[in-house]
């Protein structure tokens, strides 16, 4: 093989690299051995190569990760910054909050009305954390008893309801009609009819007697406001 | 990325601004990667060196203003293998060699820094600048020739 200066400059990495085929490697270092300039081009470059892999990485900088971290985070735009608010805009412009907004602000013109008379009379010691304990705790137990008299009062109704709807329920039964058909003697018929009248006046006046309990002198109340 | 780039342009400061622009680039144009291309390391360094062209392309008529012989920082490499003598030896042949590449052509520095300092094969070579394999050796052969020569005309003995 005809091996010569200009083919060992061109072949040059193939044989650092050990790529050249066995009689091209044997007759560039034929070559080599006989041409001091090829020689010491090869030593050159070989070397220069084995020094160029031996290099370490340089370090980066240790503010260089942080710089490019800060840089490649995504920061608000203006036109992004409007919409986000135009969004926020979008769901308070709707009909349904407007209706919402117009019956919280006439609650609470309601509201300010009701109170601007216990407002216009109210004084500094009424702010004392004491007397609002107080007037809380007597506001509660108010309520509480107002609470108990209201079912109280419904309980007698009920109970007056039910004592006087269950005769009328009962007289079908009691009339109670002989499966012969046959009408019932005239005397009979009037000592039934002044009993039911007796016991609806019995039944009155227990009503009476629980809505109105008799006073102290025995006479009940309604009598006392009649002759004073 | 940043010992590429630094290695490309000699300058520790374009290479931190460089380094950063390829992550932003990279950030931008991630939906553009396609496996088929390849390793995403080759596409990363396919971004970084077309970055490094413009930036080679922007400041060239910088670099024709300066002096040629302006020596480049020399960053020192910190190793606990190596003694403080060999350390010493490494970080000077790191700027001896900043220096040769340097005065490369473009063209020969790119090759020879993907090939001998990031330690990229042919195939990976060819993908990120976009010429055939055979150029690529090409270049890299001229390219180790012509740094030799210039390292020995700086009074640089090889090891």
């Amino acid at each position: 093989m005809d091996w010569n200066c200009t083919v060992t400059e061109e072949r040059l990495s193939d044989f650092l690299e050990g790529t050249l085929a066995l009689p091209e490697r044997d007759a560039c270092a034929a070559h080599a051995e006989a041409c001091a300039s090829c020689s010491e081009i090869l030593a050159r470059v070989g070397a220069l190569v084995t020094d160029m892999h031996a290099l370490e990485e340089l370090p980066e900088p240790s503010h260089l990760a942080r710089r490019i971290i800060n840089n490649t985070r995504p920061t608000p735009r203006r036109g992004q910054e409007f919409s986000s608010w135009s969004g926020w805009l979008s769901l308070i412009w709707q009909p349904r909050f407007a209706i919402g907004l117009a019956t919280v602000a006439v609650t609470a013109v309601i509201l300010a009305h009701a109170a601007r008379p216990q407002l216009s009379r109210l004084t500094p010691a009424d702010l004392n954390p004491v007397n609002l304990v107080r007037a809380g705790n007597r506001q509660a137990h108010l309520t509480y008893a107002r609470g108990e008299k209201f079912v109280n009062d419904l309980r007698v109704v009920y109970e007056i309801r039910a004592m006087l709807a269950s005769p009328t329920q009962a007289e079908p039964g009691n009339q109670g009609t002989p499966s012969s058909g046959a009408r019932p003697n005239t005397s009979e018929h009037e000592d039934e009819t002044q009993q039911r009248s007796e016991a609806r006046v019995e039944r009155g006046s227990m009503v009476w007697a629980m809505l109105f309990p008799f006073t102290d002198e025995g006479a009940p109340p309604s009598a006392n406001r009649r002759t004073p | 990325m940043y010992n590429l780039c630094y290695r490309f342009t000699g300058n520790s400061a374009a290479a931190e601004d460089l380094s950063q622009e390829v992550f932003l680039r990279v950030y931008r144009t991630l939906g553009s990667y396609e496996a088929a291309y390849g390793a995403f390391a080759t596409w990363l360094t396919s971004v970084t060196r077309n970055l490094l062209v413009d930036h080679y392309r922007r400041t060239r008529r910088d670099r024709l203003t300066d002096s040629i012989d302006q020596a480049p920082q020399v960053e020192e490499t910190h190793s606990t293998e190596r003694t403080p003598h060999q350390q010493a030896e490494a970080a000077e042949l790191s700027a001896q060699v900043q220096m040769g590449l340097a005065k490369l052509s473009p063209e020969l520095r790119e090759a020879v820094i993907l090939r001998d300092l990031q330690g990229m094969e042919y195939g990976e070579i060819r993908k990120v600048l976009q010429v055939p394999e055979g150029t690529v050796k090409s270049r890299i052969n001229r390219g180790r020739l012509e740094l030799a020569r210039i390292l020995r005309e700086m009074g640089v003995r090889a090891s």
